[in-house]
């Protein structure tokens, strides 16, 4: 099992030190163990609940939603209704995001391909700089 | 009606040729079938939408069926069936 100083997740997370504290201070993270000088002592399963923020913010869900999703998160038998709906409801949104990016990748796979096949020129350009 | 279209780019290599045989094919069955031709450019969207990720590409009633230029057997059977489907259905 792995412990790590604040520093080493600092590095290994890409999030500043006032983040990492100020995620513990309004209880997303829970109580951080310390060592007897007081320095915090970050536990493989703070990193894993650190990395499943960070991916809740690329979705731009708020602190206040993804503190209710790691309760889920933490105990999914004994999660409140509401808690449930909002899962729910933040599945959807992810599913509608992968459906988006989806399309994305599509389209410039395509793209590319046409690239790689065309004898000269590149339709690429060509969609880039048309006019919207 | 049968729709037919044939998915290229400006700058395709085979999809002039592709298009060429979809023609010909496409004329033995008079008014039954109608072909067009889509500039993926131009239309990304409803391209990407069917599935098309390479040129040239054929779809018939809206499905891909070829994501690359088919031998004329291979069309011509695929073309075929479909217009025994659309006659049984009346």
């Amino acid at each position: 099992m792995g412990e790590y100083r604040i520093g080493q997740v600092v590095e290994m997370l890409g999030l500043s030190a006032d983040t990492l504290r100020y995620y513990e201070k309004i209880g997303l993270l829970g109580n951080i163990s310390r060592l007897p000088s007081g320095v915090r002592v970050y536990r493989d399963k703070d990193i894993s609940r650190l990395k499943f923020i960070q991916r809740a913010q690329q979705m731009n869900f708020t602190l206040a939603e993804i503190g209710a999703l790691l309760k889920m998160r933490e105990d999914p038998q004994g999660a409140r209704v509401h808690v449930r709906q909002l899962t729910a409801r933040k599945l959807e949104e992810v599913e509608a995001r992968i459906r988006t990016l989806n399309t994305l990748r599509d389209e410039l796979r395509l793209l590319l391909n046409l690239c790689v096949a065309s004898e000269d020129g590149c339709p690429i350009i060509s969609e880039i700089e048309k006019p919207r | 009606m049968i729709l037919i279209e044939i998915f290229s780019a400006p700058n395709c290599p085979r999809c002039a040729s592709a298009a060429v045989l979809l023609h010909s094919i496409v004329q033995e069955h008079g008014d039954l079938c109608q072909w067009r031709r889509v500039d993926v450019v131009e239309e990304i969207e409803y391209a990407v939408e069917l599935g098309v990720l390479a040129t040239p590409s054929i779809a018939i009633d809206g499905k891909l069926v070829f994501t690359s230029i088919p031998t004329e057997n291979a069309l011509r059977m695929a073309i075929d069936g479909h217009v025994r489907e659309h006659r049984c259905n009346g």
